[in-house]
């Protein structure tokens, strides 16, 4: 496949020339051509063309599972594709490996930024291929090449000894870059790097990203944040179920066009009917401020599923740590079943009627290495320590095995070796088990496959109707419109604003992208 | 040969699923070496020797198996085991009821642990300096305790405990057995034993489950230090002094005897079982080269081996034995 080029310094004569050049449209410096790309039982990418010219940003768009990530993976050298081919400097190349990608000029700026905190600037800008003689560091030289590079994106206010311990994450960002630059980078990509960065960083790095075109080198920006393209891109590309549905110059999109672009999908059958009928209120929040959220006022009836939708970021978990007891409440108050409620720990919690099943179920729901049923009972035998208390649990554990039909050879297995779906079933057991007032769910979904996700819809739905309140995060849209009764929508730890069960992607979408009610 | 030997290596990875027959057969495998290569091995006498002699290694390991499980660690153990002892000692000597005296030296060492407990659970420090830190006040508390040597001039009493035998059986044995009996039942059959096995396994899961985990592990090393005050008390009076030298290294036996019976480091997983075997492991492969007549600094090589041979079965068997992860297909859906 790739052998005998020598990429980097294809890369090199390609950034020297096209800075000069322009008048002919240069060839695109990176182009996918029908990749697809299979994971059991879904197609993350179904023949994707895309081509990335030199001196221009580029932003992808679509929802959470459109395919941009994976097609960054594929190009990163962490996924393989399964067929079509990427295409650098109109040579076919297959990437093998991260350190492959590299060395052909393509840099990530992920979100978990790859800097190593307790180094300096400059050796985190030239880490692996330090300016050396014998070994022995030339810190002197090491410092100007940092500086020239972060001079070049506009950070030259960063000293090149600073512990990038203590640079904000803006300046961790431009510290990325100028690696990237030092590596001879031609294209870099940068993955939602704005989602962590307040709005007057987020400008810092609009000016990296022209500085980095202005010398005939390519962005590509995936963002969540609409306005964001509006400002900085040349063009735009939108993503939707893995494919791509539109790709233009940003001129010929308006943020309304976007939006109507990354959605208009039916909401399957998978969602039972709305026909459930709330009672009384169960759960109130009341102005509540943490350290990362600020004033957050809802209701949860019993009877009634509310969606907190939003984005990654948002706020969204926040709000259900704070209610079961793993914040720190700064002001505010809550109520549940009518009387004051102030959990200071989950325990708390639990014992007044809450259950959270959390959202990354390997590092915070199941104890892998313990059996179901154990498992399964976890939350409900630390209430109860009286004699025969294990015979209990053996005929709880077979009653939800049952109930819920979870697919499990015996209650002893070992929960790790069942399917997510069904590891979430366990968990969601845990808490009925304690007979809670309000279930917190936080991604409930995240995954499992798509005839799980059916099954656990109408699980949800069912628990509803048997009167339990229940408050739902989710990324996946079609999941908040098809089981929520309200809608509340979340945008920079405040709630944006609040729609009916009947509300459209788009006016979820507006609120959670832009932050603006659709009329 | 080197064929064989990973072979052997493999066999006894895979078996470690299973940690009884693992450790079961290093034992039988121990003995039987040993009972080749000398003929005052295998005695009634000898057993009962060794038994006794790793009493105080099970009845601390129990304890200890519990710490681990929950993905701590314990060093203090030797040092608070000649804390204890020699304060145990010096009340006798001077004359305080004996059964005070145990008392004393049961809630000095359950304040040693309370100590491990609040610099883990309160002040967040990990367990190995914490313990680390304990493992040096304890021993700093031997030495005031008793400045010039070994303690002498104990009330004839002191001896009962540890050197009588009931149903043909030593009683530091028979103490290791009620410990071995009490630590089964929690460790299998309690709630207590069950979020043990919670923290090691997932700490943030457990915790979001309702399990009270800093109150789960204060108690584990609180108790821990009162086995280790049970089993000071045993050995010195099998001993028939106070000595605040004695359990230099003692921890490092706990431990070997702990992983060698199959708890993983990284916490989780163990049974006192294991610990058991492990201990007899240790007791025996002491036993067995000074009969031989091997020299003492040959033990600690022995012993130093042992342990690293524990801890790289351990590694292969967590890489081969534990459930898989996840494979990455639900990245998409998180973006």
């Amino acid at each position: 496949m790739a052998d005998g080029t020598v990429p980097r310094i294809v890369g090199k004569d390609r950034s020297g020339a096209s800075a000069e050049v322009t008048p002919p449209k240069p060839g695109p410096l990176l182009s996918a051509r029908g990749l697809e790309k299979h994971f059991p039982g879904v197609t993350a990418l179904g023949g994707v063309n895309v081509d990335v010219f030199p001196g221009e940003v580029h932003c992808w768009i679509g929802e959470n599972g459109a395919g941009k990530s994976t097609l960054i993976k594929i190009f990163a050298g962490y996924y393989q594709k399964d067929a079509g081919e990427t295409v650098l400097n109109g040579t076919p190349v297959a990437i093998e490996d991260p350190i492959h990608s590299l060395s052909l000029g393509l840099s990530f700026i992920l979100q978990e930024l790859s800097v190593v905190p307790g180094l300096t600037v400059m050796d985190n800008i030239l880490l692996g291929h330090e300016v050396a003689v014998a070994g022995n560091v030339l810190r002197n030289q090491q410092a100007s090449r940092a500086e020239e590079l972060l001079e070049s994106i506009g950070f030259g206010a960063i000293s090149p000894r600073a512990l990038v311990a203590d640079l904000s994450v803006a300046e961790r960002q431009a510290v990325m870059v100028a690696r990237a630059l030092h590596l001879d980078a031609n294209v870099i990509f940068f993955d939602e790097t704005t989602a962590s960065l307040g709005s007057e960083e987020a400008q810092k790095i609009f000016a990296v990203m022209s500085k980095i075109k202005s010398e005939g080198k390519a962005v590509i920006f995936v963002t969540h944040r609409l306005d964001e393209v509006v400002q900085v891109a040349d063009r735009v590309t939108v993503f939707k179920d893995g494919k791509i549905v539109e790709s233009g110059l940003v001129s010929e999109f308006t943020l309304d066009s976007m939006v109507t672009k990354m959605v208009g999908r039916e909401i399957s059958k998978v969602f039972p009917e709305k026909s459930r009928a709330p009672g009384d209120v169960i759960l109130g929040l009341d102005l509540i401020t943490t350290a990362r959220i600020n004033q957050i006022s809802l209701t949860v009836c019993q009877g009634e599923v509310v969606a907190l939708a939003g984005l990654v970021g948002s706020g969204r978990t926040e709000v259900l740590e704070s209610i079961f007891g793993m914040e720190k409440i700064i002001s505010g108050t809550m109520s549940l079943g009518g009387s004051v409620f102030s959990p200071t720990n989950p325990i708390a919690a639990i014992r007044a009627g809450i259950g959270l099943v959390p959202e990354d179920r390997r590092s915070q729901g199941i104890i892998a290495m313990r059996s179901v049923e154990e498992n399964l009972s976890i939350s409900w035998a630390g209430r109860t320590v009286k004699r025969g208390w294990r015979g209990k649990v053996l005929g709880l554990t077979a009653e939800f095995i049952d109930r819920m039909a979870i697919r499990t050879p015996s209650p002893r297995q070992l929960i790790g070796l069942l399917s997510g779906g069904n590891q979430q079933k366990v968990i969601v057991a845990r808490w009925l088990a304690t007979n809670p007032k309000v279930l917190l769910l936080d991604e409930p979904t995240r995954g499992i496959d798509v005839g799980a996700k059916a099954e656990m819809y109408r699980l949800i739905d069912s628990l509803a109707r048997e009167g339990l309140g229940i408050l739902l995060v989710s990324s996946e849209m079609t999941e908040i419109l098809g089981l929520a009764d309200r809608i509340l929508v979340m945008r920079g730890g405040q709630i944006a604003g609040e729609l009916g069960g009947d509300a459209t992607e788009e006016e979820v979408l507006k609120l959670a992208m832009i932050g603006e009610k659709t009329a | 040969m080197n064929l064989f030997g990973t072979k052997l290596l493999q066999f006894m990875a895979r078996q470690r699923k299973n940690p009884a027959i693992a450790t079961i057969s290093i034992l039988v495998g121990l003995m039987i070496v040993f009972s080749s290569l000398s003929d005052r091995f295998f005695t009634i006498e000898n057993f009962q020797n060794v038994s006794r002699s790793v009493s105080a290694i099970v009845i601390v390991g129990c304890a200890v198996t519990l710490v681990m499980v929950a993905r701590g660690l314990d060093l203090s153990v030797g040092s608070v085991l000649a804390a204890t002892a020699v304060a145990a000692a010096f009340l006798a000597s001077n004359g305080i009821n004996l059964w005070v005296a145990y008392l004393a030296a049961i809630g000095l060492g359950l304040a040693l642990g309370a100590l491990n407990a609040t610099f883990v659970v309160g002040l967040r420090v990990t367990p190995i300096i914490s313990t680390l830190g304990t493992m040096n006040i304890a021993r700093g508390i031997a030495y005031l305790i008793t400045p010039s040597a070994i303690l002498v001039g104990l009330p004839d009493e002191w001896s009962l405990l540890g050197t009588g035998s009931y149903f043909g059986m030593p009683s530091p044995t028979l103490f290791a057995l009620a410990f071995i009996i009490i630590f089964s039942w929690i460790l299998n059959r309690t709630v207590l034993g069950r979020h043990v096995y919670a923290i090691g396994g997932n700490e943030e899961a457990a915790r979001l489950a309702g399990v009270n985990v800093n109150r789960t592990l204060f108690l584990l090393y609180t108790v821990t230090g009162v086995s280790v005050a049970v089993a000071a008390i045993v050995l010195s009076s099998r001993l028939g002094t106070g000595d605040p030298n004695i359990g230099i290294g003692f921890e490092f036996d706990v431990i070997v005897a702990v992983i060698l019976g199959g708890t993983s480091l990284a916490g989780g997983v163990g049974r006192i079982s294991g610990t058991v075997i492990g201990a007899l492991i240790v007791g025996f492969l002491s036993n067995g080269l000074n009969l031989v007549g091997v020299e003492p600094f040959w033990q600690y090589i022995a012993k130093g081996a042992a342990l690293v041979i524990a801890v790289v079965l351990d590694r292969l068997a967590t890489r081969e034995s534990r459930p898989r992860k996840e494979n990455p297909k639900s990245s998409e859906g998180e973006r």
